[in-house]
């Protein structure tokens, strides 16, 4: 697993679901998640990305007029307590 | 799995052990935690509405709101906010209160009234996932109650100065409040272990951001299981902390069930009801009062609307009773149906209308 991937962050969830349809029309992969924890406390739906296509999607979503709230860049966890070590070997 | 699988059961499993602890030690039977049926108590504390049996000032919901407000504030996440159709919220608030109260219970209740073997919550949980997919549709037609902005932080205090102002009435507790002498309004843990389990559960959500309406959303819409653990969770251990704790009170049938009714295609009808309202708001009553703590004033908004929808409930003999839901009720339901359709049909037209402009400019259609 990468030690990072990028999300996109929406107003509404409507974006969500559009720039999903629209990259994966371009064969951009992008999977549709919960928002991460560590950008925002509130609940909704964000767009994860490879880093790479990045500039990409940004472009395309000043063409298809997909208004996103923010780009963020997600350290995946480094498992530093007990507790997630614990799990992650006993999974 | 990116974000902790463990957090999200666990913060689950506190509620669902806090439920049944607060059962234990003089809550209504499957109502440790039952958000709608907590505002409820409140509306009827302060008066506004006069059903002697559940009026009470709980200090567990001041908890949620104060606990998550600590928290935010802590972690710089205390942001002041709103202007995201406050109204449309108000009325959504009203009928998601109705409909729960003719179910008899928040979806946190619904949750908790399985854990205890009540299965007439099965057709409150198939109603309330059935509304919660009709609200998606709207979501996928691009409904959306517009994006909120930044507010003075004056707003943002409004709900945690609410909630210090409803824990002073309840100490000072004076003559003009109503507190039931029997019913359900009466049976209540003692009042500090309420309102710490209170900020408790206000805390560690505002943390894990644990809703039962944004769980079932994110099954349905985007397949990602991550809340639904921490539903798992509540059910868990409110079933092992019911066995544990209450097993006098658990029994698995229809018949005979704390605070329920078998009127199983109102239970279904009143669910479904709060789940198109909840999807639209984008959160259940219990994620609003997290929310709210947070300095989300249209949070703030849906809880009055809350509060509004349970004094009307009982003003109007809306809510259901152990004897069946009522006539009335039954008539507010299909009315609730009808005006959060009607909402989210106007929405999603305005919506459509907008981006039709836009494709006049040059634009393409924003339709999924």
């Amino acid at each position: 697993m990468k030690d990072f991937y990028c999300v996109l962050t929406f107003h509404t969830t409507h974006h969500a679901l559009n720039t999903e349809k629209v990259l994966k029309e371009k064969n951009i992969p992008v999977k549709l998640m919960p928002v991460p924890r560590q950008v925002s406390s509130s609940c909704g739906i964000a767009a994860e990305f490879p880093c790479e296509s990045r500039e990409k999607i940004l472009k395309l979503c000043k063409e298809y007029h997909i208004e996103f709230d923010d780009v963020h860049q997600i350290q995946n966890d480094k498992k530093s307590n007990w507790f997630a070590k614990w799990i992650s070997t006993s999974k | 799995m990116k974000d902790g699988k463990g957090k999200i059961i666990a913060s689950g499993g506190l509620v669902g052990i806090l439920a049944a602890l607060l059962v234990k030690f003089g809550n209504p039977v499957n109502m440790g935690i039952c958000v709608a049926c907590f505002f409820r108590d409140i509306a009827g504390g302060l008066g506004l509405h006069r059903a002697a049996v559940v009026q009470y000032l709980r200090p567990e919901v001041p908890g949620f709101i104060l606990g998550a407000f600590g928290m935010a504030k802590a972690k710089g996440e205390f942001k002041p906010r709103g202007g995201s159709s406050p109204l449309l919220r108000f009325i959504l608030g009203f009928f998601l209160m109705i409909g729960a109260l003719v179910f008899l219970g928040c979806p946190l209740r619904m949750i908790l009234r399985l854990a205890n073997g009540d299965l007439n919550a099965l057709l409150g949980l198939f109603g309330y996932v059935a509304g919660i997919w009709v609200g998606i549709q709207f979501l996928k037609q691009g409904f959306s109650l517009g994006k909120s902005i930044k507010q003075p932080a004056v707003s943002g205090y409004t709900m945690p100065v609410f909630g210090v102002a409803i824990l002073l009435l309840l100490l000072a507790a004076p003559a003009f409040i109503f507190f039931s002498e029997s019913g359900p309004g009466s049976m209540a843990a003692p009042i500090l272990l309420a309102l710490g389990a209170g900020l408790a559960v206000g805390a560690v959500l505002q943390r894990t951001r644990l809703c039962t309406a944004g769980g079932i959303r994110d099954i349905i819409l985007i397949k990602d299981y991550h809340y639904l653990w921490g539903l798992i969770g509540i059910f868990v251990f409110a079933l092992i902390g019911n066995l544990l704790f209450n097993f006098e009170t658990f029994k698995i049938g229809f018949t005979d069930q704390p605070i329920a009714h078998n009127d199983h295609l109102w239970n279904f009808l009143g669910m479904a009801l709060a789940g198109i309202a909840a999807a639209l708001l984008g959160g259940c009553p219990l994620r609003q009062s997290i929310l709210a703590g947070e300095g989300d004033t249209d949070a703030a908004v849906t809880i009055l609307g809350l509060t509004a929808g349970a004094a009307f409930a009982h003003n109007f003999g809306l809510a259901a009773s152990p004897a069946g839901a009522t006539l009335n009720g039954k008539v507010a339901v299909v009315i609730g149906i009808i005006v959060v359709l009607a909402i989210g049909y106007g929405v999603v037209k305005s919506v459509a209308q907008k981006a039709s402009e836009g494709k006049a400019k040059g634009g393409i259609s924003a339709n999924v």
